[in-house]
């Protein structure tokens, strides 16, 4: 009987120190899994419109674009309608998957070494990352936070955040002309030839 | 007395999680975070409110500058750029660049130990040595083969004033260069006296095409500069706002490195 109860507080002591850290060990081979697959597309990808259309259910599945559109965006949101608010991820969404498909040549694979997963508050994670793509070396950091699974809110490249380089866009935008400028602004963007 | 040990057990297996490694701290107050979620959802929003920002009390002038430097990188260096590639293999490029930044080694050596940082200082003499001799006069980078040289993050006197606490001052868009602050203007100024590629391009401006190869900032470096610049002007709403941004948060990175 009292190896019985040694045993359950083994156990008990195991699961302690192994589960937390296996959730982030989680988030960790989630974004390797997706990375894995975006690589896979691009390797095999004929042109650069077919990557975007086969890429774009992967980055919808991934991404929360909902907070990385709220966050951009920033106070200002709670003044959209829902209408706007709508119609503003709709666009942003758009964007995001044309600035991270166009950092890719089709056919040319980027090799991807994992450096390591901090947490810095609960609920989210950075994955740090270091990508050799065409000879030149890239640091790229994914924050991931925890939402029915563990999503993407924002890539840093080279210390670069995409939501806070919109951020400083958008701010701009929503204090010239409130909501419905940031959402011409947007449409011009999303309607603008690369 | 099983009440007892059951007792006993929960509270050695909650001393056991609270004693979990702090590094997953964060994740047991997962539930209570899940919780709070839709009520934190509101804070998040500011989240970002200061990364990316500097004053910029001259804006007008900076996005007129701004301006005339798009259409000079668009209509002159572009081309210019395209032209040099065409003109010369990569291989070619890839040395002459090699060679120059091999030569510029002043500037990193100096900056890192201005910084205090001997152990980066003596990577970089042992770099310097290593290119200039087996990697014939830097034409060869024999030094990427050493991964603790490979990896040396490169130096500069705008950088090494950001880490004695020197503010950036306000942002300024120069002719021909592009975004700086005040503080990295005048660390420009000091990667230049620093530079013996610059020194030397200036004695040999009676070849006027050789400096315009060799000068820092010039035509070698034109390429990856046009590039980066193109990432941070597509797919924006405000393109003047986003180079200011992603500059400032790249210079953040490197003040840090």
């Amino acid at each position: 009987m009292k190896r019985r109860h040694f045993l359950l507080l083994l156990a008990s002591l195991a699961l302690a120190v192994k589960a937390p850290c296996t959730v982030t060990d989680d988030a960790e081979n989630q974004l390797k899994q997706w990375v894995g697959q975006v690589t896979d597309i691009t390797s095999h990808a004929s042109d650069r419109e077919s990557l975007r259309t086969k890429v774009r259910p992967i980055l919808e599945h991934i991404i929360n674009f909902d907070s990385m559109t709220r966050r951009a965006i920033g106070p200002g949101w709670r003044q959209f309608t829902p209408e706007q608010q709508k119609e503003a991820i709709r666009l942003f969404t758009t964007l995001i998957i044309r600035t991270y498909t166009a950092k890719f040549t089709p056919g040319e694979v980027p090799s991807v070494e994992y450096k390591g997963v901090t947490s810095p508050v609960a609920g989210r994670v950075e994955v740090s990352t270091t990508a050799l793509y065409k000879g030149s070396k890239y640091d790229a950091i994914y924050r991931m936070e925890q939402s029915n699974g563990w999503l993407i809110t924002d890539i840093v490249v080279e210390g670069v955040s995409i939501v806070a380089n919109y951020r400083s866009q958008f701010q701009s935008e929503f204090q010239q002309g409130g909501a419905a400028e940031v959402l011409k602004c947007l449409n011009r963007s999303v309607n603008t030839k690369e | 007395m099983k009440i007892s040990k059951f007792l006993l057990l929960a509270l050695l297996g909650a001393l056991a999680l609270s004693a979990a490694p702090s590094r997953c701290d964060a994740v047991s107050k997962q539930s209570k975070s899940v919780n709070v979620k839709a009520a934190a959802a509101d804070d998040d929003l500011d989240e970002y409110k200061d990364v990316g920002a500097i004053p910029d009390p001259i804006q007008p002038v900076n996005r007129g500058t701004f301006w005339v430097n798009h259409q000079l990188y668009h209509y002159v260096l572009k081309p210019i750029s395209k032209g040099y590639d065409f003109a010369f293999p990569e291989k070619v490029r890839k040395s002459l660049f090699n060679v120059c930044d091999n030569l510029e080694f002043p500037i990193r050596f100096v900056n890192d130990s201005l910084q205090f940082n001997f152990k980066r200082a003596g990577g970089e003499a042992e770099k310097f040595g290593l290119n200039s001799t087996v990697g014939l006069c830097g034409l060869i980078r024999i030094s990427d083969r050493f991964p603790t040289l490979r990896d040396i993050p490169r130096a500069d006197t705008g950088q090494t004033f950001a880490k004695w606490g020197v503010p950036h001052g306000c942002y300024v868009v120069l002719p021909f260069y592009g975004p700086k602050s005040v503080r990295d203007t005048v660390g420009l100024a000091g990667d230049y006296a620093l530079s013996p590629v610059f020194w030397v391009s200036i004695w040999l401006t009676k070849i006027p095409w050789v400096p315009a190869i060799t000068a820092p900032d010039s035509v070698r470096t034109l390429h990856d500069k046009l590039e980066a610049y193109e990432t941070a002007t597509s797919n924006t709403t405000d393109r003047y706002l986003s180079v200011r941004s992603a500059w400032v948060q790249y210079r953040k990175k490197v003040a840090n490195q």
